[in-house]
């Protein structure tokens, strides 16, 4: 008995004498308690300085995991008050990674009375606070959404990821999409930390340190909101108006579940406007998305709204003949004056495969500037034929010429999820169709097909529109982008896109202007006459492309390419309308009167 | 022929001893024992009340909550202290069956009609009050040992022989098999040193104490061994044993516990004002982890005194162990001062990371009034022993010429 008094005395003089002080001290921290002040994320402005989207504080209900887990009648009076699951409070406050110091955010923006009744009952609440975090307000509702993007709280995989393993912890609300998560590390700030020394009732009584936080910087965009609204609006009602049209000697409507117009700065590469329909309302991500918001926005049979088409891949069609154009020209397969005769059809790949033009009648003798002008599908079949035929082992000419124009690989947007598209060539195919073996070859046909903008061609709207800034430039490549300035909230510039880099691609110039006229004679006297039959093109030419990409199993894509005006092109527009027939008739007449708006107009 | 007569005579034999003690009525009583026992609950009283005015259970906004129900459960205490003394010991060595099946009756009632705190089903509503059976389990299960290994009615003289061992055994064993269904592993451990604690001081074979120490080791690894005994139940045991793992799960109470009564340093940091354990860092404060409010507010010398007043209690039973009249007497007296003195170092070693966390109860001061009431039936028992002590010599050489 004495030997076991003895040893619980000495273990005692162990702990409280000799260690003692270790453990005070060690006591003393874990009685002071750190609240970190989530900083204000940077706001978004456009190109004008016009306010997009800005930070607000909000009340929110935090809890200390340490402390409630454990009561249950704190958790129950939460889960009534807040009107959230009480399994799903436990599992908040229970999730694995949250270290004992830290908060959990149950609810954000909560109602004044939610509040009102949190705050007046925090002594029966222990563990329970009211923080003020921020949101995101969208001064223009759900212009622009694609681009901007939303925030939202940050989960659990993502918290183990390296991107944000400093400086981040559960509760924070993030970047998910958009210019918000491509830009998360200059709009998110610093965040402040105040550390209290709390009374045995969790109260602080003093201020131990403090430092603030940093906002976060502002973002200037090279959107044009006023013009971004005109997109957006013609896209929309063009759609709702097409949705009323019949498909061509059918009973059908045209679908048209969605599309994309993308509208650049001709000569830098700034992304003035960039629509994608259906659209939606971000401002449903603000204190987190509500189950039945989430299903909405990605049930099918709402064409999934949250999807950003302008830099998703598509079918192209005869928008892509300038690739086979540029490349018959540089391989020699045609020149200036070439001309090859459509009869409506096409035998260049035997008797037993005919190739039909999309005039039936045929367009007679053409050279490759009324190729382009008339869309001609033959004088491009004997291109593409021409370049394969001149391909060698090593060297597929029209993929080489496609990928030049920057087809097949992302244009480098400050987007997050952008398609890469797809230029095929043998490569691919062999592994594509690994399984069917008489279908793993490149045949002379596939080239032929890939001439036109068919075949397994994909590109995005965002690709199309910078190959024809590249004829723009003549061959200078720039990359597609929005970033136009970040400040601090003190007004430093941090960076300034004042002089955009460029990638000479050192094309022959004489093709390109060859190229630049047909495509002038799409809009005066070819396939998109009709559509700028009012539009003064002797002040301001404007050259086009129009398109129309067979997908199996759907009805037509409609593509429209194009810049004005000609000689000092100020803006290329691309448009893509999934489902919607001909571009000429669905997609050029949104381009004419985004050019009405964009050169002051007044349309008759 | 003899035997109806030997029976009766013994029985007559005890009714006289019985007479002739109340008599001679020489009643010396122990002043030690009582002053500390009830001092030492007193500042019990503080202490619960500091760590626990900031923790109320739900619903209570009053911060003396613990404070009043310990303080009513403590009155109670001292009046079954003080009605004790009337009754001779002796009286309730004939009666040794009804709490042999007293035992049983409360043990098996809490498992039918029991409900679970924190895993074990270990409380029994009793309408007034909300009671641990297990506690009083103690007390009954060393008067029911004592009995039947003290003197049977048949013997001259005390012989503790096979029959003795078997059916002391056979008490203990049932007992701690009902507590170990709740189950209740701490108070199983308890049962089981104090048994093994009394058959050492009843003078049996060594050989005995050997051979169910054997037997109890043999058992508990067979357990392990066809998974009766979990892994994570084995791990919890030793957690103590493990410091890396102390921070997160299991070791979070004994981080919390050591680093409050560590912080407490030389002098503590003073009465009610200790930080970890009013913050609630420290769970179970009141109960099972009082000695960590003890530890942290009155520091080393505190704390050291308030064990040294622990080993005075169990030494004075000891000592009037040594004084009894009889083996019964000396029975109980040393099995109550084994329940004590198991009770301490387990539960101060546990707050101290020394002794595996089992939940059991500081005796005096943890908050609950089924171990303080027990408890002070058990001090009871012993300052009654001490009460009739001198009547043992007187009786004895009585006897003895008389024989």
């Amino acid at each position: 008995m004495l030997a076991l008094i003895a040893g619980l005395i000495i273990r005692l003089y162990f702990l409280q004498v000799i260690s003692g002080s270790v453990y005070a001290q060690e006591a003393s921290q874990s009685i002071l308690r750190t609240q970190l002040i989530p900083a204000p994320r940077g706001n978004i402005f456009d190109r004008n300085g016009k306010l997009l989207v800005k930070s607000i504080p909000s009340p929110a209900v935090a809890v200390d995991p340490r402390i409630v887990a454990a009561n249950k009648e704190v958790l129950e009076t939460l889960s009534e008050k807040l009107n959230i699951p009480y399994d799903e409070i436990v599992r908040k406050v229970n999730r694995s990674n949250i270290s004992y110091l830290e908060r959990v955010i149950l609810k954000q923006n909560i109602d004044y009375e939610t509040m009102i009744y949190l705050k007046e009952n925090s002594n029966s609440l222990p563990g329970v606070e009211i923080v003020d975090i921020f949101y995101r307000d969208y001064e223009y509702d759900s212009l622009a959404s694609h681009v901007l993007g939303y925030i939202g709280e940050i989960d659990e995989e993502k918290l183990k990821t390296e991107k944000y393993s400093v400086g981040y912890e559960g509760g924070d609300q993030i970047g998910l999409t958009g210019i918000e998560e491509v830009y998360e590390e200059i709009l998110k700030g610093t965040k402040g930390r105040v550390t209290y020394e709390v009374d045995p009732l969790g109260k602080p009584i003093s201020i131990v340190e403090e430092v603030p936080y940093v906002a976060g910087n502002d973002i200037y965009l090279t959107i044009d909101i006023d013009l971004q609204k005109v997109v957006e609006e013609l896209l929309a009602n063009s759609i709702i108006a097409l949705r009323e049209k019949k498909v061509k000697d059918s009973e059908e409507y045209f679908k048209v579940p969605g599309g994309a117009i993308v509208v650049l700065s001709a000569k830098t590469g700034e992304i003035l406007a960039m629509a994608s329909y259906p659209t939606y309302d971000p401002s449903v991500f603000t204190g987190g998305i509500s189950v039945s918001d989430w299903d909405h926005l990605n049930d099918p049979k709402n064409d999934f709204p949250l999807n950003n088409r302008a830099v998703m891949s598509f079918a192209s069609g005869s928008v892509f003949k300038i690739i086979t154009a540029y490349g018959g020209l540089s391989e020699d397969v045609i020149s200036e004056n070439s001309v090859f005769n459509c009869s409506g059809v096409w035998y260049g790949l035997g008797r037993d495969f005919p190739k039909y033009c999309a005039s039936k009648s045929g367009h007679g003798s053409l050279n490759v500037m009324n190729a382009i002008k008339y869309s001609c599908d033959i004088f491009f079949y004997n291109v593409g034929y021409g370049l394969f035929v001149k391909n060698n082992n090593t060297d597929e000419l029209l993929q080489k010429y496609a990928e030049m124009f920057g087809f097949g690989s992302k244009t480098g947007v400050d987007l997050p999820y952008e398609d890469s598209g797809l230029i095929p060539d043998t490569k691919w195919k062999k592994e594509f169709f690994k399984d069917q073996k008489d279908n793993s070859i490149w045949f002379p046909g596939d080239t032929v097909n890939m001439a036109i903008g068919q075949g397994d061609v994909l590109v995005t709207p965002l690709q199309m529109a910078q190959a024809y800034s590249i004829i723009v430039n003549r061959g200078l490549k720039y990359m597609p982008h929005f970033i136009k300035e970040v400040k601090d909230t003190e007004g430093n510039i941090f960076l300034d896109s004042g002089n955009i880099s460029y990638e000479d691609l050192n094309l022959n110039k004489d093709y390109l202007e060859l190229i630049e006229k047909g495509l002038g004679l799409v809009t005066s006297e070819g396939t998109a006459a009709y559509t700028f039959m009012g539009f003064p093109l002797k002040d301001i030419p404007v050259a086009g492309k129009t398109g129309t990409a067979e997908v199996a199993g759907k009805q037509d894509y409609g593509w429209f390419a194009t810049y004005a005006p000609i000689g000092n092109p100020e803006y290329v527009i691309v448009g893509m309308l999934e489902q919607a027939g001909y571009g000429s008739n669905s997609v050029a007449p949104i381009a004419e009167k985004i050019y009405e708006y964009l050169f002051n107009i007044n349309s008759k | 022929m003899r035997e109806p007569f030997t029976k009766k005579k013994q029985n007559l034999d005890l009714d006289i001893e019985i007479a002739e003690d109340e008599k001679k009525g020489k009643v010396m009583f122990d002043f030690i024992l009582p002053i500390s026992v009830f001092l030492l609950s007193g500042f019990g009283l503080l202490v619960i009340y500091s760590s626990t005015k900031f923790s109320m259970p739900g619903g209570v906004t009053d911060p003396m909550y613990y404070l009043k129900r310990q303080s009513y459960g403590l009155i109670a205490a001292v009046v079954v202290f003080v009605v004790i003394q009337f009754f001779n010991y002796k009286f309730i060595q004939k009666l040794w069956w009804i709490f042999f099946l007293g035992n049983i009756a409360i043990l098996g009632a809490v498992l039918i009609f029991g409900y679970e705190v924190h895993g074990s089903k270990s409380w029994i509503d009793l309408r007034l009050f909300p009671a641990q059976p297990s506690e009083l389990a103690k007390v009954l299960m060393v008067i029911s040992v004592a009995a039947l290994l003290s003197k049977w009615p048949r013997e001259k003289e005390n012989k503790v022989g096979f029959k003795k061992v078997a059916f002391s055994l056979l008490a203990a064993v049932v007992s701690m098999l009902l507590v170990l269904l709740q189950p209740d592993y701490g108070t199983a451990l308890i049962f089981f040193t104090t048994y093994l604690g009394m058959l050492f001081i009843s003078g049996a074979n060594f050989f005995y104490f050997i051979g169910i120490l054997a037997a109890t080791a043999g058992g508990f690894f067979a357990a392990i061994k066809i998974g009766l005994i979990k892994q994570y139940q084995l791990d919890r045991i030793l957690v103590f044993l493990k410091p890396d793992i102390q921070k997160e799960g299991i070791g979070y109470n004994l981080f919390q516990s050591k680093l409050a009564i560590g912080s407490g340093g030389l002098w503590g940091k003073g009465l009610f004002l200790g930080k970890q354990t009013n913050l609630s860092y420290v769970p179970e404060h009141q109960t099972d982890f009082i000695f960590s409010v003890i530890g942290e507010e009155i520091g080393f010398f505190g704390a050291v005194f308030i064990i040294l007043v622990l080993a005075l209690i169990i030494w004075r039973c000891f000592y009037i162990a040594s004084k009894a009249r009889s083996d019964f007497g000396s029975l109980i007296a040393s099995g109550i001062g084994f329940i004590i003195l198991t009770q301490v170092v387990i539960n101060i070693g546990m707050t101290i990371g020394i002794m595996p966390i089992i939940g059991i109860p500081l005796p005096f001061l943890s908050y609950g009034n089924s171990s303080l009431l027990s408890i002070f039936v058990g001090i009871g028992l012993v300052e009654n022993i001490y009460l009739r002590r001198d009547l043992r010599k007187s009786h004895e050489i009585a006897y003895q010429e008389f024989d």
